[in-house]
């Protein structure tokens, strides 16, 4: 959150720089299934983000010690491919996307219904093409819509969204420029049909007031990415079937 | 994971090559049906992605400034890697570099670099203290068989349609990375007890030993290696590299129709 105040993120006319409204999220297009070798997939575009998700198992837990004897272990991997930002990443696990992984599965965990499953475990391969803010939100909606395609049944879908401020207004969907030089930045993990919270992170600084603006922002985005996940979802199963419904 | 089937799989390929046939009814030296497309990934410099039948690759190509190898003060550099994150099949697990993944990578990065196509002097910014680093990373995502002859085409098409950030660099304006010419790889596997072009994973499974050709413009031989367990007579190979004239010209006639 270094240096704001410095970096103009709002025009004379109210609106931000790309030309977006305050409460309008960057363009979505998900696909489900597009990865042949894989159990079930999606590949999201969210502004000029690309996450790919590939979803394997229910599959034998191992190393046995990873078993659990009552549900179902999800093994979530995020990933940034070398390429994704604008400099290289060398290639490899490091503290963030760790982090990534770890509250991701939990989020996860929440809506699969792990108990279905005693002693198995579900990868989720989550691997970013490219980056330009809100990738743990992307990894989270391909691998929701992933998880789905590949059968496992689950509560909820869970939608992956983020609101924050910048120059003291909250904004729904930050781009990269608003969340190097923004004020707060909340990515949520939403149960649209409950909207129950399965994954919440934030950094930055926020009142209770702009808290709420957030959260209302976020449950309206998250409503949004759903019409397109179940839409999605639909093609996959129509193209399945020949086209018959 | 272990992989249970090749014992059953291994005769029945055998009994179909006994017929001249292949388990998904392509002949002998036919390919899958390829997909490029090119400038596809945001942030990446040059990308690439490959649908090679129901393989799916990217390549992406990022520039960087760096001082100069001391033996060579006025030259860039080049490195291609591959990466076989678990995401592109049930084999594939976590860890480190696998041996798997570190030859894909060599030996397509033998390929681009032996043919000459980059012009390393090129490369150089300031002798001896600023040179461009020129890195190819290429991502497979779902690996249905041949993922070395996708790779080599994903990262010579990023290539060709890389462009150097040089305003980002503060060394004069954008312009696109000269690459002289389009090497491309083709690859055969034994597959119930003769070669084969472009093996789809159930051939690699029950299949044996396999040579990828890499072969550049008036089909110079670049870059050779044979994996796996088994050999070939020298006969066998004259077939195959008949074969591969004829497919890598195909191959870099498909890049060349990408380039803007």
């Amino acid at each position: 959150m270094g240096g704001y105040g410095d970096v103009k993120l709002l025009r004379e006319d109210g609106l931000r720089l790309d030309g977006r409204k305050v409460d309008e999220m960057r363009e979505v297009e998900i696909e489900a299934g597009i990865l042949p070798a894989a159990d079930g997939s999606a590949w999201v575009k969210h502004g000029l983000n690309v996450a790919v998700c590939a979803v394997y198992g229910p599959m034998e837990a191992h190393p046995r010690k990873i078993q659990r004897q009552d549900r179902a272990v999800i093994d979530v991997r995020y990933n940034m491919a070398p390429f994704s930002t604008s400099d290289r990443i060398r290639p490899g696990y490091n503290r963030r996307s760790r982090e990534i992984s770890k509250v991701t599965a939990e989020a996860l965990e929440s809506v699969v219904l792990v108990e279905r499953f005693p002693r198995s475990k579900i990868r989720v391969e989550i691997e970013i093409l490219a980056a330009e803010a809100g990738t743990r939100c992307v990894g989270i909606t391909a691998a929701a819509v992933a998880l789905a395609d590949a059968g496992i049944p689950m509560r909820d879908l869970i939608v992956g969204v983020a609101s924050g401020k910048i120059e003291d207004t909250v904004v729904l969907d930050l781009d990269k420029a608003e969340d190097n030089y923004g004020q707060a930045d909340l990515p949520m993990g939403i149960l649209p049909t409950t909207g129950e919270i399965a994954f919440l992170q934030m950094d930055g600084d926020l009142s209770f007031e702009e808290y709420n603006t957030c959260m209302e922002y976020n449950l309206k985005a998250a409503r949004e990415i759903h019409v397109l996940m179940i839409d999605a979802l639909k093609r996959r199963y129509l193209e399945k079937n020949g086209g018959e419904a | 994971m272990v992989e249970l089937v090749p014992s059953l799989l291994r005769q029945e390929l055998a009994a179909l090559a006994a017929n001249d046939q292949r388990i998904d009814g392509r002949g002998r030296w036919d390919s899958r049906d390829i997909t490029l497309e090119t400038d596809c990934l945001y942030n990446a410099e040059g990308s690439a992605k490959v649908t090679w039948g129901d393989t799916i690759i990217y390549a992406g190509v990022k520039f960087e400034i760096r001082t100069p190898w001391p033996d060579r003060p006025a030259q860039g550099s080049l490195m291609c890697g591959a990466e076989l994150r678990p995401v592109a099949g049930r084999k594939y697990e976590p860890g480190p570099p696998s041996p798997q993944s570190i030859e894909l990578g060599r030996v397509v990065d033998r390929g681009i670099r032996e043919s000459g196509c980059i012009d390393m002097d090129s490369l150089c910014i300031i002798p001896g203290e600023k040179v461009l680093g020129v890195m190819i990373d290429i991502h497979v995502l779902s690996d249905k068989g041949n993922i070395f002859d996708a790779c080599a085409l994903g990262a010579i098409a990023a290539l060709r349609t890389a462009i150097v950030p040089a305003e980002r660099f503060d060394i004069g304006e954008d312009y696109p990375l000269a690459v002289s010419m389009t090497p491309t790889m083709c690859s055969f596997t034994r597959v119930g007890g003769r070669y084969v072009l472009d093996a789809n994973d159930e051939e690699e499974l029950g299949g044996d030993e396999r040579i990828h050709i890499t072969l550049g413009d008036e089909g110079h031989l670049h870059s050779l290696q044979k994996g796996l367990k088994g050999t070939f007579t020298p006969a066998e190979f004259d077939e195959i590299l008949g074969v591969a004239q004829q497919r890598c010209a195909e191959l870099a006639n498909l890049v060349n129709s990408k380039e803007a």
